[in-house]
């Protein structure tokens, strides 16, 4: 059955009707409304901005729409049509596609294996030569250069986001809804795949960009849909009579801040790398030969296009790398061959990229997280001993100090929204004799409020007097926060100036290897 | 056109609940005891009776009681032992290899009367204990320095062993006197004596002490906590500072020393000597009991426990209905997967999706 043969399509994208609607949604998870009486809709030929907090709702809402769960209440139009959109299987027969934030992709196949299993039974194509030449086909087709025999795991990640797209309009779809798609790109790959998005619309397409970042909405799309706390708030405005302001008071219901100077005096030397050299696995871009240092109170912004060495550098601070050659000191000490503990009672403390993998453990509680890194230093009881009744009145201390939202001290860490744990992990890390902080994109899927906290914390945090290196892929985090900066391309720090001479333009000309 | 149709998805529950959770154990419990039920009826055996064999004289019989105690003592041992170290992800799936040193360890002490008698029977212990941690230390080293998968190591090496074994027993240690591969008996002062309860004997202390000590190393102590975080995320828990390797080394080689225990609990209190069959199933049944146990040593003793009472009916079965020796392993995996499938429905719940489509 194809509910949606293609004169229809044609015939509905001239009148430009709605191509999916989803009218007064309502969604409980235990007893917890995660939308109420949301709607949603959008036209063929647009490109249509779903924009919110982390929790909002949107990935609820457009999970509903593609199928993976099922709506308590409200239905769901295709063509003006009502529908049942069960399971994803149902919404690719109803020609809606995803592109998910996190890829579903195998990654030790080739990329025409991966679409041989997303799309064989359903496109008949069951070898993978036809999968090949169907992938050459549609990538020539909008302009993707995809090699279909590529193994999809040693594809970059813009590259294996483009498989994922061909592997969606591959499926048939006309609807693409694509989950923050440049959360993990460059500034250069943003632009790229955003210009995609207008050209399939141009097409003909009804394309969802779920996104919070408000320069793609008001640059790259026509209408924007705005949600908040499961409701919409704004349901499908024009962008052309909007500007940053309005439609961030409509996302966080208050406009957004801008920065004050550091008030900050700078001290001595508190980190000092000279001539680092890390090794890296399987090919990747390592750490080759980087020296810099920052003083007290002072926030080091580390700009730099994402895989260029950043994870090497930010791992081999923390001792969880060893290096080859070079020397890490911190404040007199070298501390280049000393462990993760002993770094740790020297002053240094990190805040890692992915905060679930190598910084909270999601199955223990929030207590247990918080006495982790000094429970290494010997606190909360003796070389045997572990004192839970004083982790637990520590915790209820950070958690109502921090304004840790949804935490408990014995309550699981998994539940905690992304703005939360990153604040109960700032908490943990901030917490004692810290003298150096290195922050590796720690605003990272947070929306605007949960940002602007971290943020402020790292600046109090540099204002008494204490170092911070920010590791950042996200050029206006580096540009707010550092009061110096460095563009890391290829391994080496390639340029630094101090905050006045840093500019969006010299950076990114720096960052994409153009200097 | 109206087209009504039902679906049934699962969702993931947010959180699961403390009641959910003993519901979803005992209907799995429930469930497998049923089945296995079905399985006994369907070979022949009365239904009236197996309540009879199983409960009955098992758990309300002083000399059945004693039996199953019997058989508990090494289970929970090696109990103990899979739970050590499957809760921090590392899956000694030979614990049968482990019991195997342990066991030759002691036949050893004892073979070549090692130590003055008045300590043997703690230097054969001892000796068991250190033979189990050293036959894991092999592959917890190839697996911490080289990355070898231990499954695969430590389940070959439960081979390796028990070549060695048979070595033992079709040569130097075979007893002259027997025309079996069999270890001579061991003296008085190598038996744990016999409580005075049908074949209980004082290894009963042993694996209750034993069981205590782990209870309040892995859930009172700062290493269990080590533990817990090195299990769910190694790579946070060293980003943390916390000591991975040194948590990893000890858990594991606590987990062979335990199941090295086993084996010298079974020779000195149980066989009083080396034979070819001691050993045989403990791998399985040790896995069993800490999966069932949730890796915690206070149920570890209690579910090892009842396993040991299903070993006990099962001999009962074996001699009297003549099924095979099989049951007991078949028994033990239907409600191994029936509590599994039970934990799943706890994890998810279903939802029946009722959706108009008018059309």
């Amino acid at each position: 059955m194809l509910p949606v043969a293609t004169d229809q399509i044609m015939q509905a994208q001239a009148t430009m009707t709605h191509a999916l609607e989803l009218k007064a949604i309502s969604k409980s998870f235990d007893g917890k409304e995660a939308l109420r009486k949301a709607s949603f809709n959008v036209r063929w030929g647009e490109v249509h901005a779903l924009l919110g907090e982390n929790g909002a709702g949107k990935s609820t809402i457009m999970n509903v729409a593609t199928g993976i769960y099922s709506p308590d209440e409200g239905s769901v139009h295709i063509n003006e049509q009502p529908v049942a959109v069960r399971s994803p299987g149902d919404a690719i027969r109803h020609g809606i596609g995803m592109v998910h934030q996190h890829y579903r992709l195998v990654k030790r196949f080739s990329v025409a294996e991966n679409i041989v299993l997303a799309c064989g039974d359903i496109q008949n194509l069951t070898s993978t030569s036809a999968a090949a030449s169907a992938v050459a086909e549609k990538a020539a087709e909008v302009g993707f250069d995809v090699s279909a025999h590529a193994i999809v795991g040693q594809l970059s990640i813009a590259e294996q986001q483009r498989v994922e797209i061909l592997k969606v309009l591959l499926l048939g779809a006309s609807i693409i809804i694509l989950d923050e798609p440049t959360a993990v790109l460059t500034d250069q790959e943003s632009r790229a795949i955003l210009a995609f998005c207008r050209r399939m619309a141009e097409a003909g397409h009804a394309v969802v960009l779920i996104t919070h970042k408000l320069r793609e909405v008001l640059e790259f799309s026509d209408r924007v849909t705005v949600m908040r706390h499961g409701e919409t708030v704004l349901d499908g405005a024009d962008t052309s009579g909007l500007d940053v302001d309005i439609l961030s008071r409509h996302m966080i219901g208050e406009p957004s801040l801008a920065m004050d100077e550091l008030n900050a005096s700078l001290g001595d030397p508190c980190l000092t790398v000279s001539n680092l050299v890390v090794p890296s696995p399987n090919g990747t871009i390592g750490v080759e030969g980087i020296s810099v240092s920052v003083r007290e109170g002072e926030i080091l912004g580390i700009a730099g296009v994402g895989g260029n060495g950043q994870q090497q550098l930010a791992d081999a601070l923390m001792g969880l790398t060893a290096c080859e050659n070079g020397s890490i000191r911190l404040g007199e000490n070298d501390i280049t061959n000393d462990n993760v503990t002993r770094r740790r009672q020297a002053g240094l403390r990190a805040v890692p990229a992915d905060r679930f993998a190598s910084g909270l453990i999601a199955d223990m509680t929030i207590a247990e997280n918080l006495a982790m890194t000094r429970l290494a230093d010997g606190e909360f009881g003796g070389y045997f001993t572990l004192s839970r009744r004083t982790m637990r009145k520590e915790a209820e201390d950070a958690i109502s100090d921090h304004d840790i939202r949804g935490a408990a001290p014995t309550r699981q860490t998994r539940l905690l929204s992304g703005g939360n744990a990153q604040k109960l992990l700032l908490a943990r890390e901030l917490s004692g004799s810290t003298r150096l902080l290195v922050a590796h994109s720690p605003t990272r899927g947070l929306d605007i409020k949960a940002c602007n906290t971290v943020h402020s914390l790292i600046r109090k945090f540099v204002e008494s007097g204490a170092a911070c290196l920010l590791i950042s892929e996200d050029l206006e985090e580096i540009l707010t926060l550092s009061t110096r900066v460095a563009v890391i391309s290829r391994g080496k720090v390639v340029g630094e100036f101090p905050k006045q001479e840093a500019t969006p333009e010299k950076i990114g000309a720096l960052m994409m290897g153009h200097a | 056109m109206l087209d009504m149709s039902t679906g049934i998805t699962l969702v993931r529950r947010q959180s699961i609940s403390g009641r959910l959770r003993a519901l979803s154990f005992v209907g799995g419990l429930g469930t497998g005891f049923f089945i296995t039920f079905l399985v006994l009826v369907s070979s022949g055996v009365e239904p009236a009776s197996i309540l009879n064999e199983f409960v009955v004289q098992v758990f309300f019989d002083l000399h059945g009681l004693a039996q199953a105690t019997t058989t508990a003592i090494p289970l929970i041992l090696a109990g103990l032992g899979a739970a050590a170290a499957m809760k921090l992800r590392f899956w000694n799936i030979g614990i049968e290899g482990q019991v195997w040193a342990g066991a030759i360890a002691a036949t050893g002490v004892a073979f070549y009367d090692i130590g003055p008698e008045s300590i043997r029977l703690y230097v054969m212990l001892l000796a068991a204990i250190l033979a189990g941690a050293a036959w894991i230390a092999i592959p917890v080293f190839f697996k911490l320095r080289y990355g070898v998968n231990e499954i695969i190591m430590t389940l070959l090496m439960a081979y390796v062993i028990f070549q060695l074994v048979q070595h033992l027993l079709f040569g130097p240690w075979q007893d002259p006197s027997a025309s079996f591969p069999v270890s001579p008996h061991f003296d008085d002062a190598e038996r744990l004596s016999r409580i005075g309860w049908g074949a209980v004997h004082n290894g009963l202390w042993v694996a209750l002490g034993f069981g205590a000590l782990m209870w309040v190393l892995l859930e009172r102590s700062k290493f269990g906590y080590c533990a817990t975080a090195v299990g769910h995320n190694p790579l946070a828990a060293k980003g943390t500072g916390l000591p991975v390797i040194t948590t990893i080394v000890i858990s594991v080689l606590l987990s062979g020393g335990l199941a090295g225990l086993a084996g010298g609990v079974i020779t000195s209190g149980a066989e009083y000597r080396l034979t070819q069959f001691l050993a045989h199933g403990y791998t399985f049944s040790g896995i069993v009991i800490a999966f069932l146990a949730r890796f915690r040593p206070a149920l570890v003793v209690v579910v090892a426990f009842l396993v040991g009472g299903v070993y006990v009916a099962g001999d009962t079965l074996k001699v009297f209905y003549g099924l095979s020796e099989a049951i007991v392993i078949l028994i033990e995996g239907i409600i191994l997967l029936s509590l599994l499938v039970w934990e799943f429905f706890s994890r998810y719940h279903i939802e029946f999706v009722k959706q108009r489509v008018p059309a």
